[in-house]
């Protein structure tokens, strides 16, 4: 993995880490409209890394985009222990 | 129902084999008592919860 692969990496975990606890808090938090919003821009951003990551480095997603460069990526894209 | 990443949620970083410490964590995670048996239990008594916000979180 090079460094522009490992800084997306990064940024898709910290985007998600940001989406889960957003999730979490309005779970018990449902009428927190800046939550909502807070929340759905984190999963918008989120979505736009990981379409951005799956068009340069492969599929990261088992029902996502495979296949960008015309072939099946999945079986030999890296695992995550492997990262 | 599931859907699989091939990402970590937070970053690991192994620095070294060591095969003691891997059989206890393969233990305390997929034995007889371990996490797995447990966070199946919690998730099926989750959803049998009464309420929404009980289920969901």
């Amino acid at each position: 993995m090079d460094n522009a692969q490992c800084a997306l990496m990064k940024k898709i975990c910290e985007m998600e880490f940001v989406a889960i606890e957003l999730q979490l808090y309005l779970d018990t938090h449902p009428c927190d409209s800046d939550a909502l919003n807070d929340y759905n821009c984190a999963v918008d951003v989120l979505r736009k890394y990981q379409l951005k990551y799956e068009d340069e480095f492969g599929s990261i997603m088992e029902i996502g985009h495979h296949g960008v460069n015309g072939k099946w990526d999945w079986v030999n894209s890296p695992w995550p222990w492997q990262m | 129902m599931w859907v699989y990443e091939k990402k970590m949620e937070h970053p690991i970083r192994v620095c070294r084999p060591d095969v003691g410490f891997a059989k206890l964590v393969i233990t305390q995670y997929g034995g007889p008592d371990g996490e797995l048996g447990a966070s199946l239990r919690y998730l099926n008594q989750r959803y049998s919860m009464p309420t929404g916000v009980a289920k969901a979180a």
